[in-house]
């Protein structure tokens, strides 16, 4: 068994992966740690497939966590939830982690998300501004095959790009191009396509094209979009190795402070001891500040990194509000990946020193299942019941508001008096979206759902709740990152204030949110990061 | 023992022997019963195994299945009807239009109800995706060349035959 590396990392998602992969290509040894299995994509397409259709929407209901390795799941209370609202996410402890089941959607932040504070008096700035990312997107979108509109008009961040996409963007359907039009010449709207980790007309990094499967959540079934699972042989062929099943429920600090070596568990519940140079713990934005707080030792009794009582505070996601309605005309969406467009330009705005900016997303996923309950009760039988099957899978659309949150210390992560099946406590979140959020509800984004719904001749609008928000499972905040050491956890190349050298990439380290799925931001950190870890090692 | 306790029990012995078989022939004959009524409720080309799987779950979950098969048929029969449409109404409300109904779910929607712990019985044979075969992919089976999906709006009235 291995028992130590020049470099630990911990978790193998898209986070941990592309760091191993840039200390691999940089000649460093590498380590990853994984406490999930390993599965066959094979495996996980068959298990959708067997599911019953009641179950099929539920994205982690494909993927039933190993003993040792609890994840969210349905029976399953793995994450507690206290505080007004639901905090409900979902993430995958497999190898390759929760890319397994993400959409790939990949939206930049802009310039103006970074600044909060000094444009609109709330939240947090950034340690660093759009330019200094810049470079690090264009990064991921290369090494995680992004593709994205060629056609400025079509693109967000609406300014120029300093390299293109690598692949050009995946065709609209009629039905989302249709969409399109309405917005644009109802309501001056534009509903750009997605620019997302999907082959587009073309194989990419060793993945073949998409091919309309519909299926990019929960699993992409012929690999044509990125997930972290795809890349993990391709790391073994350049050295790195992985040890699966292997839950880290410890970080040993040493001398100074820094960090001597990882304790994990294997699923015998026998501990090993792994010493290492450079730590990453990339487990996601709940996992890795519950490892934090778990490592709790003399020297840093309130946990590791957690000096300015950062750790596990400011949690934050996308709220939100789903919108499904029925149409006249047919709008045949489900042709492509579940997610091909969305309009962004309401993320923007002075309004957001008043209220939570929104983006819309028109889903994309084949109706049938959703429209199937409706059908059945219909009372209809014979060529009525299939003319009513096809007129609502035609007729239905789904559209989501997603809102940017504000970091809020009380929104916090703590361990639970509750164990898991290893006997670590499991993590225990206080959440509350914040008046911010709701006042977004109310006074702006229901009522813009509504003009979208009437643009499109919607018969059956409902506004959504201003106080029941559905939790995105983009998972940030958690281990914030900042220049003040007194009021942060991780500085600018997500490298702790506490141990210098002990990194926390991902989500957790996001000082705002926007409204855009976020991987692709965890991802261009991650690469500063992996950046400042490799210039450390060869002393540079 | 007397001769004829003894001769009880041989007959019960062979009775027991009898068994299989004659339970193999029960359940062929309410598999087939089951695929009669299931095309007279749905009128499309039904996989005589998915409704071997449904039929195993119908005997497990209503115990006068045969009896309300039946019942389907003659009012199909009485009625000499083989399209749904022509005897659906005559099906007497309550118990039997209920399963008339949960046949019809069933074979549609390939699950025995909408919870999300029912019995599968077929997920691409499931009716539900076929009057959108055309226009939307049945999720995880691939649906066209390379970002060629971008087809023509087909109207709502071109049902695909199935
Ligand atoms: C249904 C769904 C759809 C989504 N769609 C999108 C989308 O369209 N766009 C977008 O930007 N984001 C999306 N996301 C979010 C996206 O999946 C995550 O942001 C992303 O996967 C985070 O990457 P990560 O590497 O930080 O964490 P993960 O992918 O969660 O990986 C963490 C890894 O660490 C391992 N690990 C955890 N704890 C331990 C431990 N103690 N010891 C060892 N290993 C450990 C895990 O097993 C896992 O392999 C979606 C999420 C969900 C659930």
């Amino acid at each position: 068994m291995t028992s130590s590396s020049q470099v630990i990392v911990v978790g193998t998602g898209v986070v941990g992966s592309v760091i191993a992969e840039h200390c691999l290509d940089a000649g460093l040894e590498v380590l990853m740690i994984e406490a999930g299995p390993r599965v066959s994509r094979a495996q996980i397409v068959e298990n959708y497939r067997n599911l019953p259709l009641g179950a099929k929407p539920d994205a982690t209901a494909s993927y039933p966590p190993a003993d040792w390795a609890p994840h969210p799941f349905h029976g399953l209370e793995h994450l507690e939830s206290t505080g007004p609202n639901k905090y409900d996410p979902t993430y995958i402890r497999y190898a390759g982690g929760s890319t397994w089941h993400w959409a790939g959607t990949s939206w930049r932040l802009t310039p103006e998300d970074m600044q909060l504070r000094s444009r609109y008096g709330v939240g947090r700035d950034w340690a660093f501004d759009y330019e200094t990312i810049d470079p690090y997107y264009n990064m991921t979108e290369r090494k995680l095959g992004i593709c994205g509109p060629a056609d400025p008009a079509d693109q967000w961040p609406v300014r120029t790009r300093s390299m293109p996409y690598p692949m050009p963007h995946l065709p609209l359907s009629q039905g989302e191009r249709k969409f399109t039009e309405v917005m644009r010449d109802k309501l001056g709207l534009r509903n750009v396509p997605v620019a997302q980790a999907r082959n587009s007309g073309m194989p990419y990094d060793d993945r073949p094209a998409c091919c309309a499967n519909n299926n990019c959540v929960p699993v992409c079934p012929v690999g044509a979009k990125y997930d972290a699972a795809t890349s993990l042989n391709r790391l073994e062929a350049k050295g790195a190795t992985i040890l699966e099943n292997s839950v880290v429920y410890r970080v040993e600090t040493g001398e100074g402070n820094r960090i001597v070596a990882v304790h994990y568990y294997d699923r015998d519940k026998t501990s090993h001891r792994v010493t290492g140079e450079h730590f990453v713990i990339a487990c996601n934005g709940v996992e890795t500040p519950r490892l934090m707080l778990m490592s709790a030792d003399d020297r840093n009794p309130n946990g590791l990194a957690n000096s300015s009582d950062q750790v596990g505070r400011n949690m934050m996601d996308h709220p939100q509000q789903g919108y499904t309605f029925t149409t006249v005309e047919p709008y045949w969406l489900g042709a492509g990946p579940v997610v091909n467009s969305g309009i962004m330009e309401t993320s923007q705005g002075d309004f957001r020193a008043d209220h939570a900016a929104v983006y819309f997303r028109l889903n994309n996923f084949a109706r049938n299942r959703d429209i199937a309950k409706r059908a059945m009760s219909s009372g209809k039988v014979g060529r009525a019941l299939d003319e009513e099957i096809r007129r609502l899978t035609a007729t239905s659309l789904n559209v989501v508001a997603a809102f940017e949150m504000l970091p809020d210390p009380n929104n916090r992560l703590t361990l639970s008096a509750q164990k898991d099946w290893l006997g670590l406590p499991r993590p225990s979140v206080y959440w509350d979206v914040g008046d911010y959020v709701r006042r977004s509800s109310a006074e702006y984004s229901n009522p813009l759902a509504q003009r979208i719904a009437e643009a499109v001749g919607a018969t059956d609008f409902k506004p959504a709740s201003p106080e029941k928000f559905s939790t995105s499972k983009h998972i940030m905040g958690g281990t914030i990152m900042g220049n003040d050491p007194a009021t942060s956890v991780v500085d600018r190349h997500s490298r702790t204030h506490d141990h210098a050298n002990l990194y926390l990439p991902g989500g957790g380290a996001m000082a705002s949110t926007a409204c855009g799925n976020s991987t692709i931001t965890m991802t261009a950190m991650a690469f500063m990061a992996a950046e400042a870890l490799v210039s450390e090692a060869k002393g540079a | 023992m007397n001769r004829r306790q003894l001769f009880l029990l041989g007959t019960a012995a062979m009775l027991a022997n009898a068994m299989p078989s004659f339970t193999f022939a029960a359940t062929q004959d309410i598999e087939s019963r089951f695929m009669g009524a299931s095309q007279l409720l749905v009128n499309h080309d039904l996989s005589p195994a998915v409704g071997a799987r449904i039929a195993a779950f119908a005997q497990a979950s209503y115990p006068n299945l045969g009896d309300m098969l039946d019942r389907i048929t003659e009012t199909a029969a009485a009625r000499g009807a083989s399209r749904v449409e022509d005897f659906f109404d005559a099906i007497p409300e309550g118990e039997l239009r209920d399963f008339a109904f949960w046949v019809i779910s069933a074979w549609y929607t390939g699950s025995s109800s909408g919870d999300r712990d029912a019995t599968l019985f077929t997920y691409e044979e499931a009716l539900l995706y076929q009057p959108t075969i055309d226009m939307v992919p049945i999720p995880t089976f691939g649906f066209s060349a390379p970002n060629a999906w971008g087809n023509d709006l087909y109207p709502l009235t071109d049902l695909p035959r199935f």
